[in-house]
């Protein structure tokens, strides 16, 4: 048998990989709306990609932290729309120029790939 | 990230470390909170809706994990985790700890040393600018035993004369001198040096000057260049001593320099440098000159001994009785070190194996203890640690092991070294520049981390590989990995038996050697414990007369024959069993030889009558020296057996003359042989027997001579009143090297019994290790199968039965060991040749009682765990189930 997180790490890890610059732009792009608590990031990702992502807590709250200590994002305890305590995210200026960036850059790549796609 | 915030971050993660943790749990917590709220709007109840959630979001304690892996520092902080917790694991079980770090201080500490040793004495350039350009000049001729003999002055000038090759070339001459005039008389190891000696070196005096260029021609003053030592021993460090006169073996001398500490040529106790100053030779001899030189840039070491080898040919061109002469050229530090490099190679190859076996012994114990702590990697696997993470934290955990090891084998190394030094029989060059420097200190770090990698590897990856659901319902009985781990351990314990073996067969046919060595004949019957023996030096300006010199020894030896105690005294040039007085080639009267040949160089000593008594060399034929051989009576010498059997196999050869014939030597008289004696050897115990002719005091006289006297007892006591005597004939005789036989033979073996001393030791820590290896397998082995034993001896096996099951198991792993052990002995024994004496590199003695102490140790410390295993109970050995 092998270890459930074994299994799990590399699953995971491959995923990570595919999608690190993507997961980053959606939070990003998910924040720009408006700031948001851990869940929210996660329900406002799988709105906007119509449910195509699914980000799981295991990939989001690393990224979460990641991004604040970046800078990108700032972090404060407040109230839910149930009063209940949570940590909300928002993005900071420097993360609104990072959104402006990776939105630029992803545009170039994914104009890149249509047309290779379109030359075959 | 800008590196100020992600400072600043990594610095709030450290110091608020729990801050920050709480903070992520108080994140999660209501991050689930808002999950299970999501799930009962859904209509699920609270507690579904909780369990849902919780299902959803995975493991907490995981994602808690990876969010602290993606922050900034995460990688100091968990180094520190682990460090912490490693150092509190290792203190948990002190016994496992000691043990480890003992094994690892013992093969870090003789490692640190040795390389301590091999990087002073072979790697470290020698403290001369450029010091890969200075090269020593030597001379070989044919017949001559000595590939790098000696140099005479008109060689010298034949290669000043043709040199184009060199800077600097200049000669040196090893000698002793006397001080004396101003307090006790004392005898100064030092060198006569011609002008370019100190340039050639480039080395610059502490205070005033050395030789300049001319100061070694006919007529130039008397001149000293003295050691910092003796500057401050005798002239309390005075900067008045330039210009001051002092007397070297009874000459004027005028101090002109004062040489650093640090400066020790040729010698390491040199101390005073005279210019040599000559007339122009008016033979090719005496040999007493050694060359140095340094090359000109952009001149190689080969063009070099191609201009010198054409000088020798011009001189031989001119002698007819010079044959296949060549001037060997050599780098000085290969000059200086060569000798020591195979002795140090293989104690260097010799403590890599130990360290080796160390090692293994630790990955050993480190296996042995992943048993016990399966469950606790169970555990941490489960909550959520990766496998990456634990592998780490065992690293660290070996890592520590081998750090507090080295730090251990330093201290080792440090008193191992003080020990080395003090001890060093002579043999080993520059060991005065050996210490313990940041160089080796950073070997012997680098040497412990990967040490700790080596050993702490294997046993990490099993561990970090424990299979969490089968180590958690086994209890931690530790099945799961046992067939992996006993196949490791297994074959830990082989490679420790084969390094082993292969260090127990190196020391065992040093040993051999020594022990042969040992058993060398001397030549001498006299028990050596009841020769004194001493120096004794004139002051040469009283006796630069033979006659004078001749009459001082007659008058010495009357009173000291007196003395209560003394049997027999005389005096002679040479001494058995190394110290060669005069030596050279000689011609038999009757048979001339062809153009270019010559006899060998054997030794020549010149002895008092009573020489031949005081030793016990027995008479074989003819008569000893007395006191019919005068100075103006008819030359007579005594040769050894082994030129009778050389030069007179067919004919009787008292009555027949020989004369001494060095090169361009030509107004020898003949001596008559009158007796033939027993063999004695005059260039230490190793060397194949040399022929020897003996002149008689009177007719050949020498100023420097030893005193050797035999007493009725043991003759250690002695010394004072004979060292009395000799100051009551002259006070100003300087009196050396005061020594029984016994201690003059101890010194001959010296360099042999240090290597093997040293070898021995090594072996016999490896065989220990190998012994504690093996113990704790089959210790460890019986443990586990105590259940099996038990069942074993309820089905009706006997004691008997499980002591054979268990010792076979030891044999086995012996056997094996040895296979390999014998296999890597038999091709790498070759390379200890150059170091045996009277034994073959595949002495077959040494490969079967290797093999079989080996075999003994491992079947000992299998006896006790087997014995163990015998006396289990099996009602209580199946209870434990």
């Amino acid at each position: 048998m092998r270890e459930p997180q074994d299994a799990d790490a590399d699953a995971d890890g491959s995923q990570t990989n595919l999608l690190q610059g993507t997961l980053d732009l959606l939070i990003l792009k998910a924040l720009a709306l408006g700031e948001l608590h851990g869940l929210g990031v996660a329900r406002r990702i799988e709105q906007i990609t119509r449910g195509t992502f699914q980000v799981k807590p295991g990939s989001l709250f690393p990224a979460l932290h990641r991004m604040a200590e970046s800078g990108w994002l700032t972090s404060s305890w407040g109230e839910s729309e149930n009063k209940r305590r949570a940590k909300y995210y928002r993005l900071s200026k420097a993360g609104q120029r990072q959104l402006a960036a990776e939105t630029a850059h992803w545009r170039r790549i994914s104009l890149a790939i249509a047309s290779a796609l379109a030359a075959g | 990230m800008p590196i100020l915030t992600a400072m600043s971050s990594w610095w709030r993660n450290l110091r608020h470390r729990s801050g920050v943790e709480r903070d992520l749990d108080e994140e999660l917590a209501a991050y689930l909170d808002l999950l299970a709220e999501e799930k009962m709007r859904q209509g699920m109840s609270p507690e579904a809706a909780r369990r849902a959630a919780r299902i959803e979001a995975g493991g907490v304690e995981q994602i808690k994990e990876r969010v602290r892996g993606a922050r900034v520092g995460a990688f100091v902080d968990t180094v520190l985790l682990d460090l912490r917790y490693g150092a509190r694991m290792l203190a948990r079980s002190p016994g496992f700890t000691a043990v480890a770090v003992l094994a690892l201080a013992l093969g870090i500490g003789a490692n640190t040393a040795i390389s301590s040793v091999i990087d002073g004495v072979l790697l470290r350039p020698l403290p001369y600018p450029d010091d890969g350009r200075l090269v020593i000049v030597s001379r070989h001729f044919a017949r001559s035993a000595f590939p790098y003999g000696t140099l005479c002055l008109a060689d010298y000038l034949d290669w000043r004369a043709g040199n184009h090759a060199f800077e600097d070339p200049s000669v040196f001459n090893q000698r002793h001198f006397d001080l004396t005039g101003t307090a006790e008389p004392e005898q100064l190891a030092g060198a006569e040096v011609t002008a370019g000696f100190f340039s050639a070196l480039r080395v610059r005096p502490l205070l005033g000057r050395v030789f300049g260029p001319g100061e070694d021609g006919p007529a130039t003053q008397r001149l000293a260049v003295i050691s910092e030592s003796l500057w401050r021993r005798r002239f309390g460090a005075d900067p008045g001593v330039v210009g001051q006169a002092v007397d070297l073996d009874g000459r004027r001398s005028t101090v002109i320099g004062v040489m650093p500490g640090e400066f020790h040529f040729p010698r390491p106790d040199s101390e005073v440098w005279t210019n040599l100053v000559f007339d122009p030779p008016t033979r090719r001899g005496p040999f007493f000159y050694r060359g140095l030189a340094r090359l000109r840039h952009g001149v190689t070491l080969v063009q070099a001994q191609a201009e010198v080898d054409a000088i020798a040919r011009r001189i031989e061109l001119g002698d007819p009785r010079t044959s296949r002469l060549t001037f060997p050229l050599r780098p000085l530090r290969e000059a200086i070190v060569g000798e020591a490099r195979p002795a140090l190679l293989v104690l260097f190859g010799a403590v890599a194996l130990v360290l080796l076996i160390a090692a293994a012994n630790v990955a050993n114990l480190l296996l042995a203890r992943a048993t016990a702590r399966e469950r606790e990697m169970a555990v941490r696997l489960g909550l959520g640690a990766g496998r990456a993470r634990l592998l780490r934290q065992l690293l660290t955990e070996s890592g520590l092991l081998a750090l507090a090891g080295g730090v251990a084998g330093v201290a080792v190394a440090a008193s191992g070294l003080a020990l080395l030094r003090a001890w060093n029989p002579g043999n080993l060059p520059r060991m005065q520049e050996v210490h313990l420097d940041a160089r080796v200190l950073g070997f012997t770090l680098v040497v412990s981390l990967l040490t700790g990698f080596l050993f702490g590897l294997a046993p990490a990856l099993q561990s970090s590989r424990a299979d969490l659901a089968a180590a958690l319902k086994q209890g931690g009985r530790g099945h799961s990995a046992g067939a992996g781990r006993r196949r490791a351990r297994a074959a830990l314990v082989v490679a420790e038996i084969a390094l082993s073996l292969l260090l127990l067969a190196g020391a065992a046919l040093l040993l051999r050697s020594f022990a042969m060595l040992q058993r060398v004949e001397t030549g001498f019957v006299v028990p050596a414990a009841r020769l004194l023996t001493m120096q004794i030096s004139p002051n040469a300006a009283r006796y630069r007369d033979d006659k004078a010199c001749i009459a001082l020894y007659e008058r010495l030896l009357e009173r000291v024959r007196r003395l209560p105690g003394v049997e027999s005294a005389a005096v002679s040039d040479s001494l058995p069993p190394d110290r060669e007085g005069d030596a050279d080639t000689y011609v038999i009267a009757g048979r001339p030889l062809a153009p270019g040949e010559l006899n060998p160089i054997v030794s020549a000593p010149t002895v008092s009558a009573d020489y031949f008594r005081t030793l016990g060399i027995p008479l074989v034929k003819g008569r000893l020296f007395d006191l019919r051989d005068r100075a103006d009576s008819r030359p007579v010498a005594i040769i050894s057996e082994a030129m009778a059997r050389r030069d007179f196999a067919r004919q009787d050869p008292i009555g027949q003359r020989l004369k001494r014939s060095g090169p361009e030597l030509h107004d020898s008289p003949y001596m008559e042989i009158v007796g033939v004696v027993g063999n004695t050897r005059y260039l230490g115990l190793a060397r194949a027997l040399d022929a020897a002719y003996y002149e008689p005091l009177p007719q050949n006289a020498g100023r420097k001579l030893f005193l050797v006297v035999r007493s009725a007892a043991a003759a250690a006591s002695l010394a004072p009143l004979l060292r009395r005597e000799v100051q009551a004939v002259d006070r100003d005789l300087v009196v050396t090297g005061v020594a029984t036989m016994e201690q003059l033979l101890s010194d001959a073996v010296a360099p042999p019994r240090f290597r093997t001393v040293l070898l021995a030791a090594f072996a016999a820590a490896a065989v220990l290790l190998a012994a504690i290896g093996i113990y704790g397998v089959i210790a460890w082995s019986v443990a586990q199968r105590t259940h099996e034993i038990g069942v074993r001896m309820a089905l009706g096996a006997r004691r008997a039965d499980v002591l054979r099951l268990v010792l076979g198991q030891g044999a086995n792993l012996a056997a094996a060991g040895i296979g390999l052990g014998l296999a890597a002995a038999f091709a790498l024994t070759r390379f200890l040749a150059s170091l045996l004496f009277g034994v073959g590199a595949t002495d077959p003695l040494t490969f079967v009682l290797a093999p079989l102490l080996l075999a003994a140790v491992a079947l000992t410390a299998s006896f006790v765990p087997a014995q163990r295993a015998a006396s289990i109970d099996p009602h209580a050995a199946l209870k434990v189930e």
